[in-house]
């Protein structure tokens, strides 16, 4: 591909912060080029700083060195809109007030940001629920929230922070073919954290893993696997064989991090 | 999902112990083993409180107090919540008010009543700044308090999906304090009550604590009862309106409060 044609670009990013003995560094010289309409998947040990290089691609976190450019095909939409971990809805708006919140503060018209929202609400299947508050909603359902709120916002790439890590195994499963059906369906481009393997094998066109800290793109595995991708994706041979590989690979990393935890333990 | 529909309807179990408690007490009124001359029957205290609405004059030293009141807790409650706020936000603000502030908040304020008097020349102007003096700390500190507490990554998600400035502090900041700060006005509130009655009993001539002060000294003692049973009800009346609002403004934190329920 042409260069300059990526929807993201990420070189030489490294990302530092003072830490108890000096400067303690989270990202170290990251390149990574992510294309339109292309599902990346970032696995490494936990502390690799997987999380860290996610935020700084939303702007949330800020760099030392290096670069992070985001194509932006139509002017004045928002370059990334994030799914969070413990999908941080607004508990004094209703789903829907929710999921209107990034049009409104673009200045989006009621009329058209409220037919977008209940759109969005449609996909993710909650559009019942559009009058009730976050409180009143199943962990499920709040991440549901959670990406349509971000998926509303019509944004360039769409990030997701470890977005199932706190739900149960059956839920799991089911928001993992949901937001395959939406990026099928919507063609946006996303960035997806997580520390399952099956999970980004699932889901991915790449699994990008990282080194223990200081986080570097040890590997990237291109994922050869039909789509869509069900549960008989899963159980195929070739599924397995992957998980093997990048496992061998992610072990070593994830035996060094705890190593060092072990010489140097976290405040 | 469909609103839930609250239906008004008598929950008898909160007035049992009340209930029991004066027919204890008439009884024990009536029969002598409670001296009538200190404790009169709850009967002859209610056959004068109803005469004495209907005559109008509770209502008079009600509205005065009720006026106080309102002044003291406006007073006490509009910088409160501002200061509390800044606080909250600007760690600098924090530095520099709090070292003052944890100087001034212990001091029983009815102390300043003198000296505000004679500053201010303006009697009733002193009870409400006496009267607004400790209840602003409160508010400010559970204000403050309920700042510092909110969700980051809440916080952190608002700005992401782009409330700056301005937006952010209405539409994010306030509404997301709203809670801590209805728990501030509803501490605030009572305790103006407090230091209201207990001023109008050391200094003025009428207003419910005056009413109660100088019926004992006259030993008028149904009387006093009367005003103790008004100050009574407006408390309750008050915490009452204020959970009321509360209700109606927070509907979204309402099933977390009632949690163990």
């Amino acid at each position: 591909m042409a260069p300059g044609a990526s929807q993201v670009s990420i070189r030489d990013l490294t990302v530092a912060y003072p830490g108890r003995d000096g400067r303690l560094i989270a990202l170290e010289r990251i390149s990574l080029q992510v294309e339109p309409g292309e599902f990346v998947c970032l696995v490494g040990p936990s502390g690799c700083g997987k999380s860290t290089l996610l935020r700084v691609v939303a702007g949330l976190a800020s760099r030392e060195s290096g670069d992070v450019e985001i194509r932006v095909n139509r002017p004045g939409r928002p370059p990334t809109a994030m799914v969070f971990q413990e999908h941080a809805l607004l508990p004094w708006r209703t789903v829907l007030d929710n999921v209107m919140f990034g049009p409104e503060n673009r200045g989006v018209p009621r009329p058209e940001r409220e037919a977008n929202a209940r759109r969005m609400l449609d996909l993710v299947g909650l559009r019942a629920f559009a009058r009730a508050y976050p409180h009143q909603l199943s962990g499920g359902m709040k991440q549901r929230v959670g990406i349509a709120r971000a998926l509303a916002n019509d944004p360039e790439v769409l990030l997701m922070d470890e977005p199932l890590a706190a739900l149960d195994a059956q839920t799991r499963v089911i928001l993992q073919e949901e937001i395959l059906r939406l990026w099928a369906e919507l063609g946006v481009t996303v960035i997806y954290v997580t520390h399952s393997l099956e999970e980004a094998l699932l889901l991915g066109d790449r699994v990008v893993l990282l080194t223990a800290r200081p986080g570097r793109v040890k590997r990237v595995f291109p994922v050869p696997l039909g789509r869509p991708r069900g549960l008989e994706a899963r159980a195929s041979p070739e599924f397995g064989a992957l998980v093997d590989r990048i496992w061998a690979e992610l072990r070593e990393e994830v035996l060094k991090s705890a190593e060092a935890e072990r010489r140097d333990p976290p405040s | 999902m469909s609103r839930p529909v609250r239906r008004w309807r008598l929950d008898l179990v909160p007035l049992i112990l009340p209930a029991l408690v004066l027919v204890a007490w008439e009884i024990a009124s009536a029969t002598g083993l409670l001296r009538a001359v200190f404790f009169p029957r709850p009967s002859t205290i209610a056959r004068l409180l109803l005469a004495q609405v209907a005559d109008g004059t509770l209502l008079a030293h009600l509205g005065l107090t009720v006026a106080r009141l309102t002044a003291a807790f406006v007073l006490a409650a509009v910088p409160g919540v501002a200061v509390g706020l800044a606080m909250g936000m600007s760690r600098r603000t924090r530095e520099g008010l709090d070292p003052l502030f944890a100087l001034l908040y212990p001091i029983p304020s009815v102390l300043f009543l003198p000296l505000v008097s004679f500053a201010l020349r303006q009697e009733e102007v002193a009870v409400a700044v006496t009267a607004a003096f400790t209840s602003f700390f409160l508010v400010v500190y559970t204000t403050m308090t309920g700042v510092q507490q909110l969700d980051r990554t809440v916080l952190e998600a608002a700005r992401h999906f782009g409330a700056h400035g301005r937006r952010f502090f209405l539409t994010v900041l306030l509404p997301a304090t709203l809670p801590a700060i209805f728990t501030g006005l509803r501490l605030g509130l009572g305790y103006t009550l407090i230091v209201v009655v207990a001023v109008e009993m050391v200094s003025a001539q009428r207003g419910l604590g005056a009413l109660l002060w100088l019926s004992w000294q006259i030993l008028k003692v149904e009387e006093m009862y009367v005003a103790l049973v008004t100050v009574a009800v407006l408390g309750a009346v008050l915490t009452g309106a204020v959970e009321w609002l509360r209700r109606r403004l927070i509907p979204w934190a309402q099933d977390i409060a009632e949690v163990g329920a």
